[in-house]
């Protein structure tokens, strides 16, 4: 198995963390999203939607890193990670959903503003070969988001921070009494949080010290850093 | 105990009706009139806060999100298994149904409530408008119905989805050109999740979905039309659906399969 992934891209970040939790070392190939690697034609023949993780196993290529997530647990039923009944695993597929609905979208927003991102003109050229949608979206982060949509996005991280308190409540993790893929997916972008100034509420704060103390966190910790590139296309209708 | 709340057998509102009528689950059906607003209204909300439908109550746990709640009724109820063995093809079908929720279903979405909610509500009050709008609680949401209470969706956003729905269409053309099924060999979520919102349209998109443009979805089509599972659910709308599906099998030419 060969995993493409980049420092800084919290969606890579959960695969690895699933593959330290199985206890199994792919092959690494690490992208460099600072200088859009992820955008060069050599990696979208792979890759048409120009973002990461991609996992190649046999001989396929799988992308959209919640489906890889579940790939890996039924393909490596050891330690069991989609949670123990069909309550807790619907209550971890619902946050790998949410993460992509609300938490990435908004969350790439925000930090592009607070990061003051923009692309050089040599990557700029780039995007003519991206799919229109993420060419759309790109094209509208170098103009800049305008304040609306820079309150929704605030409102919405702000919102996604309840919701994972309520959940938390009573828990340690997401889905109840053991750690999941809902809180591999959800954790490497709520880490971000805090450093882009965007505040968690205390259930969350100590959620994500649990997480981190989890040694396949610990193996990753010094690439969940925030970097100022797009995520998942925030919904267009509701 | 096992209760849905919602709407017609249409989209997101259909798929728990779907789901559990293909694997023989008796349940509860709770209509909410989307129409009339019911899912703002407190009642509905003291079931799911979000004022989305469906919602599914089992024994006392609540599901919103219907994607994940159909894993849910596969795993927790008898019946024949709606996703594949194969960890592979398990992802291709959750793949499908994440594409379905996240970009074709919501394009699908808002171009047909563009074509039918937006003109009913010309010429009605402004304030009172305000008001319905005020008892939404998701603010993405509001924005969608604010734009189509006062028609302010721009048209380059509904020629996007036009485009987005139009590239569905072709890319699940291709799937079951190689495929019997969405997800390979059976018969799975994925089917469902886009039966949901694409039994109509022969009628809604005749121009790209029909015999010539598009032979291997209408084969698929009409494979859905013909189950016993999903024409029960379809019966079970109150409003127009029921019709609606009722057309199209006449058009198929599938009316008696399963009657
Ligand atoms: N739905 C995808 C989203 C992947 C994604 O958005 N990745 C980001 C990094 S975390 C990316 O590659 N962005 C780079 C770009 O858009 O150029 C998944 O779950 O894998
Ligand atoms: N995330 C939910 C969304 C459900 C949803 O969008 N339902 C639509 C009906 S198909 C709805 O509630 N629309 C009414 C509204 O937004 O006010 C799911 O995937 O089940």
């Amino acid at each position: 198995m060969l995993l493409h992934y980049a420092p800084g891209s919290a969606h890579s970040a959960a695969v690895r963390i699933v593959f330290a939790e199985k206890g199994i070392e792919p092959e690494l190939r690490k992208l460099d999203m600072v200088h859009f690697e992820q955008h060069s034609s050599a990696y979208l023949a792979i890759n048409c939607h120009g973002t990461v993780p991609l996992l190649e196993a046999e001989g396929r290529k799988l992308f959209e890193s919640f489906a890889i997530l579940e790939y890996l647990d039924e393909t490596y039923p050891e330690p069991p990670l989609i949670g123990g009944d069909p309550r807790q695993r619907y209550i971890a597929r619902k946050w790998g959903k949410y993460v992509e609905t609300h938490i990435a979208p908004n969350l790439a927003i925000a930090r592009w503003a607070a990061l003051h991102g923009r692309m050089p003109a040599e990557a700029q050229a780039g995007l003519a070969n991206l799919l229109p949608e993420r060419c759309a979206l790109w094209l509208r982060a170098i103009d800049g988001f305008d304040r609306e949509q820079l309150a929704a996005s605030t409102h919405a991280i702000l919102a996604a921070g309840q919701r994972l308190a309520g959940d938390l409540a009573n828990n340690p993790w997401l889905a109840g009494d053991a750690f999941t893929l809902g809180d591999a997916a959800v954790y490497p972008h709520v880490a971000q949080f805090e450093t882009l100034g965007l505040p968690v509420p205390a259930a969350v704060a100590e959620w994500l010290r649990r997480v981190a103390a989890r040694p396949s966190v610990q193996a990753i910790r010094e690439d969940l850093f925030p970097v100022a590139v797009m995520g998942p296309e925030p919904g267009r209708w509701g | 105990m096992l209760e849905v709340h919602t709407w017609e057998p249409n989209a997101n509102s259909g798929k728990p009706l779907f789901c559990l009528h293909e694997k023989g689950v008796p349940f509860t059906y709770r209509y909410v009139d989307m129409g009339a607003h019911e899912h703002h209204a407190p009642a509905f909300l003291a079931v799911n806060p979000d004022g989305t439908i469906p919602a599914i109550v089992h024994d006392g746990f609540t599901m919103t999100e219907s994607t994940p709640a159909m894993e849910y009724i596969d795993e927790a109820f008898a019946g024949p298994a709606l996703r594949p063995k194969d960890p592979f093809r398990r992802w291709q079908m959750r793949v499908l149904m994440r594409f379905m929720d996240n970009v074709v279903a919501p394009s699908l979405a808002m171009i047909a409530s563009n074509r039918l909610a937006a003109p009913r509500f010309a010429g009605e009050d402004p304030d009172e408008l305000r008001r319905k709008l005020d008892r939404i609680p998701l603010p993405e949401r509001r924005s969608t119905w604010e734009k189509l209470m006062f028609q302010a969706t721009p048209p380059d956003d509904i020629a996007e989805s036009e485009r987005r729905v139009s590239d569905a269409i072709r890319r699940f053309d291709g799937i079951l050109s190689r495929e019997e099924w969405l997800a390979g060999e059976s018969f799975s979520l994925a089917d469902i999740c886009v039966f949901a919102t694409f039994y109509g349209l022969p009628l809604a998109r005749e121009d790209e979905v029909n015999d010539a443009a598009s032979p291997h979805l209408m084969r698929w089509l009409r494979a859905c039309h013909a189950r016993p599972g999903l024409q029960a659910a379809l019966k079970m709308g109150k409003g127009f659906v029921t019709q609606r599906a009722a057309d199209v099998r006449q058009k198929l030419g599938v009316a008696e399969a399963a009657a």
